[in-house]
């Protein structure tokens, strides 16, 4: 009978699915909040899934929120019966913000890899996984000479023009504020008023800013310093680099953190500590465009440079949570006349 | 036998009914969203600093921005309604509307392209020798965007109205020998001027609560709107009751107008009939006429055309293969489609409700009716009023409360916020016409007993098509799928076009950001083309 085996082999196969959707239905499921840049198809977190999902037994899913603060926003809405394991993709700036939610738990991972321009860290909830500085970004051919601090941006010609963004709407506006507070304290007040010519116009967010940067409106636009790199490595284009400023330039560090509510902590810690490994952090650079959180044997690709900012520029934030609608508003009566 | 009164006022009652059903739902969403809003959080309602700052530069921008589109809009209308036959001549008008659906970044960056420091016509004033550059950023540059999205789609609108003005009358002012001023003045005038009321306050609305422009031309923070205020209220500061109070003050404000805009009644009767003649004009006219036609090519289709150029610089063999692009238009493609057909629905009801509360023979005398057409106005105009942060939170929070998964709610929420935002502007197209239908055969139909599904068939139909086709084209393409409505339902099988455009822009991939926008226009252009088009045949077969 040939009709057998084959008959065989059908239910062999039937069998063997049957075991593998069930096997699926029993794999947990860790959700990760994150904004869309992530996990956009060409961003990091297909990729961090992919390599995850080879060791851990569950399924990794990523949920998208249409900003970093929004990822924040949708957890504090859904509150204790959120879906979310994970957040990842707040910064350092609200931060502070989100721990005052107390929705947060304890990260316990092993920070001993990191090598953060601030030197150790403490926090023991939102655990960094990758950092860029806020800077003003350049066409070397169309603009050969740029200032080197905002001072000397000040005292140029009107004619000079950056695009900012609005700090009420965007995550660089808001480091640009906090960048001049810290690196100038009272004297910040009348510098955005010597600034104020010098601003072209004032975006929604960085799209619309690197956007008309790219039709060559103005001569800076505020980003970030591994923006070039996209360039260089992504488009093989060498015409764009960063303006290094004597002041120092603003931080930006990337945190994820596991919530209390989470139903599976030891899988959301796990992750947490991936996002350190090697793997993660050798796919960052190139697809998120950041500079990874830790040194991986591999190390950073050429394009991405090998100067840094003369000093490193970071605000507590606790003071950020205190001062920001203040300094906003100061900000918006300078820039307004 | 012809219908009696109480009969009428039945049958009356039978054609409000739906559509007063509709707008009194759309009023229990925004009462409901608003009240969920507030009781989200602890703590007061409270106004920040500046507000009333905000309101007054805000008027005055909006005004400005009315005055200017409207100015467009009743050039460009005349000067098309005259010049009747000429190349390109469709294709202009199916361009006219694609300035109002491309999602506003394209746009504001395509304007640049022409209008910026950077732009055409500082580069010609360069090769000219001039050292003069363009400097668009500050209030010069909202109007010019604001005029830009909205004259375009004044003119189209209005256009339609001209085109009603019967045969009769223009071969009557011809015979009279009128100048271009008189034939304005008691011919073009009379055909247009009840459509303006709710024209200018649908685009002040449109302007008043304008975000991302406001900002990116408008230089400096000091153009900012209340809109501004509540996104920093909701996103950055997490403070939903002072997101509700400044909502409530946008909405206040808007609704006042709204109301005045409703009151207005058109007294006009005048419906299209038969071809419209033609008649060779002085050549001063034609001349000016040809002027403003090329003027506003010049202004409007300059920046559609550095759009097209710059998508032309894209890889799109590359795109078009990309199975997140093919699915991204297959998004688009269902949720308009699902949408148009809902939008155009529920506006036919709205109008027939509106026409019974208007026309004397229905209820139109009824000492109530006035206030009964302002409401129902007023409560399908309004969302425009409603910041969408404010409404996507509302949706979320409701979605929360029923059963089933969130991110099926999405689509739900998706499409109740397409009908809602593009159901000011089919009206604005039906409403003039269909009301102008009723008070011209409404005697006649009553007396023939013609009611219902034959009236509609007989009278409404044949009247209404062209702008019924306008209409579905203008909300197919106005809800291909700006998702931020649904941005807290985490719902990442939704990606239309827009989406996807944003998303590609957000991280630098401005090349197939470009690539995308081109497929949208041509995706737009084609269907403003196709489906007036397929109202028409179906009528001339019927």
């Amino acid at each position: 009978m040939r009709l057998f085996p084959t008959m065989a082999v059908a239910a062999m196969t039937l069998i063997a699915s049957n075991y593998n959707v069930a096997l699926a239905a029993d794999k947990p499921t860790l959700t990760v909040y994150t904004y869309d840049a992530i996990a956009a198809d060409w961003g990091p977190a297909p990729l961090i899934e992919q390599a995850f999902e080879k060791s851990c037994q569950c399924d990794l899913v990523f949920v998208v929120a249409d900003s970093s603060i929004g990822t924040l926003r949708k957890v504090q809405l859904e509150g204790e019966d959120t879906a979310a394991d994970v957040v990842m993709g707040l910064d350092t700036n609200i931060a502070e913000a989100a721990r005052e939610t107390g929705l947060f738990a304890e990260h316990n991972a092993d920070t001993s890899a990191l090598t953060l321009p601030t030197g150790e860290w403490t926090d023991t909830t939102f655990l960094p996984f990758d950092y860029s500085y806020f800077a003003f970004v350049y066409n070397k051919e169309l603009t050969p000479e740029v200032p080197a601090s905002f001072e000397e941006l000040a005292a140029l010609p009107e004619d000079f023009k950056i695009i900012i963004q609005d700090p009420r709407s965007s995550t660089p506006g808001l480091g640009l504020v906090l960048w001049l507070q810290t690196a100038y304290g009272e004297r910040a007040e009348s510098l955005w008023e010597e600034l104020a010519p010098h601003v072209l116009t004032v975006t929604k967010g960085w799209s619309d800013a690197y956007g008309l940067f790219l039709k060559e409106e103005a001569q800076m636009v505020l980003s970030y310093t591994t923006s070039p790199a996209y360039h260089r490595i992504a488009e093989e284009d060498q015409r764009f680099d960063w303006a290094a400023f004597d002041e120092g330039h603003y931080l930006q560090i990337e945190v994820a953190a596991m919530l209390k509510s989470s139903k599976q902590p030891e899988l959301a810690q796990s992750f947490l500590q991936f996002l350190l490994s090697d793997t993660v952090q050798d796919i960052i650079p190139t697809t998120n465009w950041t500079y990874p959180a830790t040194q991986t044997a591999k190390g950073l690709p050429e394009g991405f440079g090998d100067t840094s900012p003369a000093k490193t520029l970071l605000m507590s934030g606790v003071e950020v949570e205190k001062n920001r609608s203040e300094w906003i508003d100061t900000w918006q009566e300078k820039l307004s006349r | 036998m012809p219908t009696t009164k109480s009969q009428r006022h039945i049958q009356g009652w039978a054609n409000a009914l739906p559509g007063l059903l509709l707008a009194f739902l759309m009023l229990i969403l925004i009462a409901s969203i608003l009240f969920l809003l507030a009781n989200s959080q602890t703590g007061q309602l409270q106004l920040p600093s500046r507000t009333w700052q905000t309101v007054r530069i805000s008027t005055v921008q909006a005004l400005l921005s009315v005055a200017c589109s409207l100015g467009i809009g009743i050039a460009l209308a005349w000067a098309l309604s005259h010049r009747r036959n000429f190349l390109g001549r469709s294709l202009l008008l199916s361009l006219l509307s694609a300035s109002l659906v491309l999602p506003t970044l394209v746009i504001v960056l395509g304007l640049v392209s022409v209008f910026g420091r950077a732009g055409w016509v500082s580069q010609l004033l360069a090769q000219l020798g001039s050292d003069l550059r363009l400097n668009i950023y500050g209030l010069t540059g909202i109007v010019l965007a604001h005029s830009y999205f909205n004259g375009a789609f004044a003119a189209r609108q209005l256009l339609l109205q001209l085109e009603t003005i019967p045969a009769e009358k223009r071969k009557l002012a011809h015979s009279l020998g009128f100048t271009a001023w008189q034939r304005f003045r008691l011919l073009e005038w009379p055909a247009i001027v009840h459509s303006l009321p709710t024209l200018a306050c649908t685009i002040f609305l449109l302007c008043f609560t304008s975000f991302a422009i406001v900002l990116v031309l408008g230089g400096s923070p000091r153009y900012n709107t209340l809109e501004v205020a509540i996104f920093e209220a909701l996103k950055l500061d997490f403070d939903p009751p002072r997101a509700v109070a400044l909502a409530l003050l946008q909405l206040t404000i808007c609704a006042v107008l709204v109301l005045l805009a409703n009151l207005f009644r058109s007294r006009s009767s005048a419906v299209a009939s038969g071809a419209i003649p033609s008649w060779p004009q002085p050549k001063a006219q034609r001349t000016s006429q040809w002027l403003v036609i090329v003027l506003a090519c010049l202004m409007l289709l300059s920046p559609l055309l550095a759009i097209f150029l710059d998508g032309l610089g894209a890889d799109l063999s590359r795109l078009l293969l990309d199975p997140l692009v093919q699915k991204a238009i297959m998004t688009s493609v269902a949720f308009a489609s699902l949408s148009s057909v809902a939008v155009v629905l529920i506006a036919i009801a709205v109008v027939r409700t509106q026409v019974a509360l208007s026309s004397s023979l229905q209820l139109g005398l009824k000492r109530w009716a006035t206030f009964l057409r302002a409401s129902i106005g007023f409560s399908a105009t309004l969302y425009l009023a409603v910041p969408s942060l404010v409404l996507g939170l509302g949706f979320f929070m409701a979605a929360r409360q029923l059963p089933g998964k969130l991110e099926h709610w999405a689509w739900i929420a998706l499409i109740v916020a397409n009908v809602l935002m593009a159901l000011p502007f089919v009206l604005a197209l039906l409403m003039p016409t269909a009301l102008k239908a009723a008070t011209r055969y409404d005697r006649l139909a009553y007396s023939l007993n013609l009611r219902g599904w034959q009236r509609w068939c007989h009278v409404e139909w044949p009247l209404l098509r062209r702008s019924l086709g306008q209409a579905t084209a203008l909300s197919f393409c106005l809800s291909m799928g700006d998702l931020g409505v649904i941005a807290l339902f985490g719902n990442s099988d939704l990606t239309t076009l827009p989406w996807l455009l944003y998303q590609k822009i957000g991280s630098y991939r401005s090349q197939d950001a470009a690539g995308i926008a081109l497929i949208l226009l041509v995706l737009t252009l084609s269907v403003f083309n196709l489906i007036p088009a397929l109202f028409n045949r179906s009528s001339n077969r019927a």
